[in-house]
């Protein structure tokens, strides 16, 4: 009885280490890509809405070469501005248009944060009952939950 | 010539170099292996890198203006044009930046690209040594388990105490310090013996002063003549200065004239070499005095500059390896340095590669013993470990007659 018993101890332990956890930090990493790109249409429209805001027309910026050279720049025509849309594609934009887009995308972003976090939620309740079915197996009394007052 | 009494002992590999060991040793080499690997093709994609941009900024002074598109955060851009193109801000590092023009920038980077590559360099050899510990692992680990046995011999006469072992060749040089520990026991011996030896040869030495003739070589006049010219230098050179060449050239004079009467003698040459040497100095009158005054304030200089005479002896024995590369059997009876240099007598025939790699330990230690010994009697040689406490140990066969 006790060695089916470690045997399956065992076994859960492995799907653990093996299955969940990997796919957890897997998760995990998706979606802080996903925060990278919000961050990045996020500082996006804030620029745009400075240059609106300040009617810059030209620009000059210093443009990075590669391994931190850069050049002197000049943008001699803001008006007209090309956005990544995905899929290797850029789009000529006004600003007005830009600012919808990046605002449509934005929200495209925030519902695929969503999933994941829901995914990754759902992983470590998996784990949890793992072990769980782990503490039974080797009947450790359950660790008592610390009620809070619950008006 | 001596009791050749064999001690030995039988050692099976498996047991010095357990086997699951070794093996862990050779994973954790090769994971090692790996990394410098990927560092390695990190390296080199930066070089790539490096030089396309060397390309990029040599051709962007030829024109006045570039069209490009101007990227405004990581996901939008703007069609503009470059200006200024011989104008380039190059970051220094510590946000520190710098204004060159295109042909500046490219020493810069051309610089950068240098050092890179002595990285590379680097970490080239730093592989190949995890390559040779790899394979050094493995034949180990397939040694052991073939059953290989380490035997080890030697006679209680020092003369050609040498560990000898049926294995690889790897092994030879930690058996050979292995030996060297377990010959402890016959150093009293020879010490004594040493010590015996040296009295005989100050005996000669005065009775050799009375005498004009006493050289046995035809050579030892030009020997004499050009150490006569060369001892200030070398004395001087050897104190500690960096005129290391002198002290090889008087050195290799000499030695080239002695080796083959080493090549005959063997032994016996050593012998007859530091009765040379004593007779070189005391042969001609203007050398005697100075070998007198050399033995005394030889000695103390010797005492009061251990270090440097250490180090001056190091070099000179680094050009006398290579030295005895070219003419097998070189002995350099130089002043300052008779012991790792006739040590390397005796050792030639284990190659120079133990010479060359054992005068560290022996030319540190060795000016200790120079109160005991007279100048042509410090043929105390050192062990080819170097690790040793510095014993009054010689493999030479002097103090047998």
């Amino acid at each position: 009885m006790d060695s089916l018993r470690h045997e399956k101890i065992q076994k859960f332990e492995e799907f653990v280490d093996r299955r969940l956890k990997p796919d957890l930090v897997h998760a995990i990493a998706e979606r802080d890509k996903i925060f990278d790109q919000q961050k990045i249409f996020s500082d996006l429209r804030k620029n745009i809405e400075n240059l609106e805001k300040n009617s810059v027309t030209s620009l000059r910026t210093l443009v990075n070469l590669g391994s931190e050279v850069y050049m002197q720049a000049e943008v001699p025509d803001t008006q007209r501005i090309f956005v990544d849309v995905g899929l290797g594609f850029h789009v000529e934009f006004t600003w007005s248009e830009a600012l919808k887009f990046i605002s449509l995308r934005e929200e495209k972003l925030e519902r695929q944060i969503e999933e994941y976090t829901r995914l990754i939620a759902s992983i470590k309740a998996q784990i949890k009952l793992v072990c769980e079915g782990i503490r039974e197996l080797l009947q450790i009394p359950e660790e008592k939950t610390v009620e809070g007052r619950v008006f | 010539m001596g009791k050749s009494e064999v001690k030995g002992t039988v050692t099976s590999l498996s047991s010095m170099f357990p086997a699951e060991e070794v093996q862990k040793a050779a994973k954790m080499v090769e994971e090692k292996l790996s990394e410098k690997q990927n560092e390695m093709n990190q390296l080199k994609e930066f070089i790539a890198d490096n030089t396309s941009l060397i390309n990029l900024v040599q051709k962007l002074p030829d024109e006045l203006h570039h069209d490009i598109m101007v990227p405004f955060g990581k996901a939008a851009f703007f069609p503009g044009r470059l200006i200024h193109t011989n104008e380039f801000l190059v970051l220094l590092g510590e946000s520190y930046y710098t204004e060159r023009t295109a042909k500046q920038t490219v020493e810069i980077l051309k610089r950068r690209g240098k050092s890179l590559e002595s990285k590379v360099d680097a970490l080239k050899a730093v592989m190949q040594d995890l390559k040779a510990e790899a394979s050094f692992f493995d034949s180990t680990a397939s040694e052991a388990a073939e059953g290989l046995v380490e035997i080890r011999e030697y006679e209680e006469d020092n003369s050609t105490e040498r560990a000898s072992q049926s294995g690889s060749l790897e092994l030879e040089t930690p058996s050979v310090a292995e030996a060297d520990n377990k010959m402890g026991a016959s150093e009293d011996d020879e010490y004594a013996r040493i010590m015996s030896r040296l009295e005989e040869l100050e005996k000669e030495e005065l009775a050799a002063e009375d005498n004009e003739e006493n050289l046995e070589d035809e050579d030892e006049d030009a020997n004499a003549v050009e150490s006569d010219g060369n001892e200030d230098e070398l004395t001087k050179a050897a104190e500690g200065d960096g005129d290391e060449d002198e002290l090889t050239k008087a050195a290799f004079h000499r030695k080239k004239d002695e080796c083959y009467s080493y090549l005959d003698h063997g032994q016996r040459y050593s012998e007859s070499q530091s009765r040379k040497q004593l007779q070189q100095f005391n042969g001609k009158e203007p050398i005697e005095e100075m070998s007198n005054k050399y033995k005394h304030q030889d000695l103390t200089k010797q005492f009061a500059s251990t270090g440097l005479t250490g180090e001056p002896v190091t070099k000179g024995e680094i050009s006398h390896g290579q030295i005895i590369q070219q003419d097998t059997q070189t002995l350099s009876p130089s002043i300052n340095a008779f012991a790792p240099f006739e040590k390397k007598s005796v050792q030639t025939s284990k190659s120079e590669f133990d010479s060359s790699k054992a005068f560290t330990g022996s030319i540190v230690e060795h000016t200790q013993n120079l109160d005991k010994s007279s100048v042509g009697t410090n043929m105390t040689s050192l062990q080819s470990s170097g690790s040793q406490p510095w014993k009054p140990v010689s493999r030479f066969k002097m103090q047998r007659k």
